[in-house]
């Protein structure tokens, strides 16, 4: 017992030895170096955006800065339809996934029997089979089924991705609501249903409004399925994005504009949707 | 007339029994009180009654219609919740009408409802608030007027007070009680508190383990309970019980045991004739038991060592080890000084004494069979 506190007091010591406000500096410092570590990337490769071709290597030194790579892949018609076929996946995965895990996570949250213990079971399976373990059957199945390459072909994997995940958290959302206020709605007047619509689930907003921001970031940046699942007929951005390396080289200035394009929505729901999220996940 | 009948209900969880053959009569406004331990079954009655719950077995009706198989929501009742249930994405004054609106009331007749209630419970101010900014007193009597609003033909109250800190459920108690002068509806209150029982209830249904125990007036529990539970579960401090054997002795039963001797007239006592031979169990209340000596046949003594004294203020507890059992005595007078370990002689009139059988069912033997 006195060997695992004794590092403690060791450090409360190292602490108690600073000057007044050192381990706050300390803190602070720490905090820096972390910032820096995950945001220089990305400082990175916004400079590398803005760079002519020719001075994407010497980035530190050359001083042109051109905001022209974003006019050169904006005019590439795959671009655009890659960023519209993004923004729909993304979109329509978000309200289906949602919409099935609601119901879903309720169901598991509020009634027993063979039904739900056999669902719950279901996801449990799948939850526990690695995502990439996945993607080559869902190769085969979509081709088998006609959708692949098509919105369908991307839409519905990463909608069985969701539920197995989403049904879980969407469950905690629940069980955190007081169920006797369902059974007051029902007294006042609601079916079972009404009172799952206009109790429960208003009642779970908070929560499901940082799933559904988490979601939507998701499908928009995932990068795997969207790889093997999609060729020409449905491009998709981060696909087409890897796609700026091929035979005759790379294209980092335009691959480096693409990204940050593609940065653009997750940065404005970070700064904008952070707080949803925090109070959200927090329920 | 709104009354509520019950007939043989039961409630099984799988092979577990949750309720036994309930069997009772509520007249129309009347309150009764189901109380028991917790698990004992009076929730699950109460959330039958509510239609939260399936009924396994037996027929609940509500003003003459049996309302087996209809949903909570066409079974005109309301209920307070013991976590409030307030809607917490409504303002009060939405939580007070959301009833009224999904019954299609119309707009005026739900301003003027609330305005009542409103005023009935004195939460006027608050009508614009969220549940989430209002104390838990406030929060259970805007629940209360979440039920007043409706005008329903059964209130049912699951534990509405445990809840509250002491001092305010003794307040709310008092407000359910000048409630229901206001709007006498037929009630139905479940509680594990048997001070609640006995202040709210004209009636009192105690259960043990799904088993009604008894039904009766909160005086009718107090002095004559049917078996041994229902004497230990009313009255605070709880009723003393020894165990004695019973001899006959020509026209008196002598009952020993802990080292106490009691001569009971067999008139007095007639159905204690089928215990002798036989060990009883002898209640006597702490209220009972005066400090002295007996004097006379109507009267019995009890004489321990004292072990404690719990001085209340107003009165004082004596805790006596008579053989190896512990015997309060109530009511002594707080003034008197009293050593540990001293010999306390007290003594109480043998009208005051429960005789209850040894058997499973512990029942009484004084009353009528």
């Amino acid at each position: 017992m006195t060997d695992v506190s004794l590092p403690q007091q060791r450090s409360a010591g190292f602490f108690g030895a600073l000057a007044p406000g050192g381990a706050r500096i300390l803190f602070i410092l720490a905090a820096i170096g972390v910032c820096l570590i995950f945001a220089f990337p990305v400082f990175w490769l916004m400079l590398t955006a803005l760079r002519p071709a020719s001075e994407v290597f010497y980035v530190q030194s050359g001083s042109t800065i051109t905001i022209e790579n974003f006019f050169e892949v904006l005019e590439q018609p795959i671009v655009l339809k890659a960023l519209f076929n993004s923004f729909v996946i993304a979109t329509l995965a978000t309200i289906l996934s949602l919409g099935i895990t609601a119901t879903s996570g309720y169901m598991l949250s509020r009634f027993k029997g063979v039904v739900p213990n056999t669902w719950f079971s279901l996801i449990y399976v799948f939850r526990c089979v690695p995502y990439v373990s996945w993607v080559l059957p869902l190769y085969f199945v979509t081709i088998k089924l006609g959708i692949f390459d098509t919105y369908w072909g991307l839409l519905l994997p990463h909608v069985a991705v969701h539920i197995c995940f989403f049904s879980w958290i969407m469950k905690g959302f629940f069980d955190g609501i007081d169920p006797s206020m369902e059974y007051a709605a029902m007294i006042d007047g609601c079916s079972r249903w009404g009172a799952f619509i206009r109790v429960a689930l208003p009642a779970a907003l908070p929560g499901i409004t940082a799933l559904a921001l988490l979601c939507w970031l998701y499908t928009w940046n995932e990068f795997l399925f969207a790889l093997i699942l999609t060729a020409h007929e449905v491009p998709i951005l981060t696909v087409v994005m890897a796609q700026f390396v091929h035979e005759m080289g790379m294209e980092w200035h335009l691959m480096s504009a693409t990204a940050v394009i593609a940065l653009a929505p997750a940065l404005l729901i970070t700064i904008f949707g952070q707080k949803y999220v925090v109070r959200g996940l927090r329920i | 007339m709104t009354g509520v009948v019950l007939k043989n209900v039961q409630k099984k969880y799988g092979n577990v029994t949750a309720v036994v053959d309930f069997n009772l009569e509520i007249k129309d406004r009347e309150f009764v009180v189901f109380v028991g331990p917790s698990g004992c079954g009076k929730s699950t009655t109460l959330r039958m009654i509510a239609g939260l719950e399936e009924i396994t077995g037996g027929t609940i009706s509500i003003g003459g219609q049996v309302v087996n198989d209809l949903q909570p929501k066409d079974r005109d009742i309301a209920m307070v919740f013991q976590n409030y249930a307030l809607y917490q994405h409504m303002s009060v004054r939405d939580n007070l009408a959301f009833g009224l609106r999904n019954r299609k009331v119309p707009a005026a007749t739900i301003d003027e409802a609330i305005a009542r209630a409103a005023r009935i419970l004195s939460i006027e101010p608050l009508l614009n608030r969220r549940p989430r900014q209002l104390s838990g007193g406030q929060q259970q009597r805007v629940a209360l007027g979440r039920c007043i609003v409706r005008n329903p033909k059964v209130f049912l109250f699951d534990e509405p007070l445990s809840n509250l800190d002491a001092q305010l459920r003794a307040q709310m108690r008092l407000e359910i009680k000048e409630l229901r002068s206001r709007v006498p509806t037929t009630s139905i209150f479940v509680t594990h508190d048997q001070v609640e029982a006995m202040t709210l209830g004209d009636r009192i249904v105690v259960m043990k383990d799904g088993v009604m125990q008894q039904v009766g007036t909160p005086l009718e529990l107090y002095r004559t309970p049917a078996n041994r539970f229902v004497a230990s579960f009313i009255g605070s401090p709880a009723m003393n019980f020894i165990d004695m054997a019973v001899a006959g002795d020509g026209d008196s039963f002598k009952l020993s045991g802990e080292g106490l001797t009691f001569r009971l007239p067999n008139r007095r006592f007639p159905k204690l004739g089928g215990s002798v031979g036989k060990h009883v169990r002898v209640g006597v209340r702490p209220q009972h038991l005066v400090l002295g000596a007996p004097s006379g046949d109507g009267q019995v003594g009890v004489t321990g060592k004292l072990m404690v004294t719990e001085q209340l203020g107003d009165e004082q507890i004596l805790v006596l080890r008579v053989g190896g059992q512990d015997i309060r005595v109530a009511g002594v007078d707080p003034e008197l000084d009293f050593s540990a370990g001293g010999e306390i002689e007290t003594f109480t009139a043998i009208e005051n004494l429960h005789l209850f059988e040894q058997a499973d069912k512990e029942a009484s033997l004084l009353r009528a069979a």
